[in-house]
């Protein structure tokens, strides 16, 4: 047995726990709901909208936390992980937030410099792919870390999707919903399968 | 313990056990497990998994953590100092036995 053999079961116990679809339905809600304000905001042009997917993610820790209870925990059991493994996923989720602010000021800087004119045509004109290849990486980055495969795959599907809006004029938004619906089903057909496959457990 | 493969026989038995390896597996790589966790994790009968912890409990490897999580009593498990401690030493000498066996 060797360190490998252990991160493994680690992996496993983490995978193991959230078998339950539910992160998934998490993820894909606050797709969703960012595309939505995108529509309501070209629809209605009503940009308070923007507040729901701003606040989700706040509101999202307590509602979580609840549904784990009720519906993992009595079904499988509890399990409280080391601080090493949530701080891998905050290092990730704060050098996310990070390199999108660089970014976004390199790209700002980038514009007001003739000599990088030509890159800053390269990035607008290539837009969606780079906003696709970003989500794969994210996505890739997180699905290593905690060993959900199928987050390679929600990544990929949003690269195909964005690279596709390269050759094709579809909005932005409607790709959005799309990858979001996508990965609700994916969640809610896990969680379908959870409950069927653990019943509800008599003991503690 | 040198790489001498007769130094098997001072492993520590009470890990040495597969059953009970498994156990020390998965509860080391977290803070703290339930008892369901782990039968559901292990794929082991409640009768198997509470003899073999009654074992590790008394070798002071593993503790019983009782506590409230929303005022309802919940029990978990967890490696004590001297269980990590005996699991690291457990590793390094089964590492060491096949070292010295490598051809």
């Amino acid at each position: 047995m060797n360190n490998v053999n252990l991160k493994e079961i680690e992996k496993r116990t983490f995978v193991s726990y959230h078998q339950d679809g539910l992160i998934d339905i998490f993820i894909g809600t606050y797709i969703l709901l960012f595309a939505a304000a995108i529509l309501v905001n070209d629809i209605l042009d009503l940009s308070t909208w923007f507040i729901i997917p701003a606040i989700f993610p706040a509101l999202m820790v307590p509602i979580w936390i609840a549904l784990k209870k009720r519906i993992t925990i009595p079904r499988i059991g509890y399990v409280k992980f080391k601080a090493t493994g949530a701080n891998k996923l905050t290092i990730i989720f704060i050098g996310t937030l990070v390199m999108g602010v660089f970014t976004f000021f390199l790209f700002a800087f980038a514009s007001t410099q003739s000599w990088a004119l030509e890159l800053r045509t390269i990035i607008t004109q290539n837009g969606m792919l780079f906003i696709g290849l970003g989500a794969f990486i994210i996505s890739s980055l997180f699905g290593y870390t905690i060993g959900l495969k199928r987050l390679y795959g929600y990544g990929l599907l949003a690269l195909a999707l964005f690279g596709l809006l390269q050759f094709i004029v579809f909005p932005f938004e409607y790709i959005l919903l799309a990858i979001g619906l996508a990965i609700i089903t994916c969640g809610v057909s896990l969680l379908t399968r959870f409950v069927k496959k653990y019943p509800i457990s008599s003991g503690e | 313990m040198s790489n001498d493969p007769s130094n098997i026989r001072n492993l520590d038995r009470t890990i040495h056990e597969p059953t009970r390896l498994m156990i020390m597996s998965q509860l080391y790589v977290v803070e703290s497990a339930d008892f369901l966790f782990l039968q559901n994790q292990l794929k082991m009968t409640p009768g198997n998994l509470s003899s073999h912890l009654t074992k590790l409990e008394d070798a002071g490897y593993v503790e019983i953590v009782k506590e409230f999580i929303d005022r309802k009593p919940h029990t978990a498990l967890r490696v004590t100092k001297k269980g990590k401690q005996a699991f690291k030493d457990y590793r390094k000498n089964l590492k060491q036995i096949f070292n010295g066996t490598q051809k």
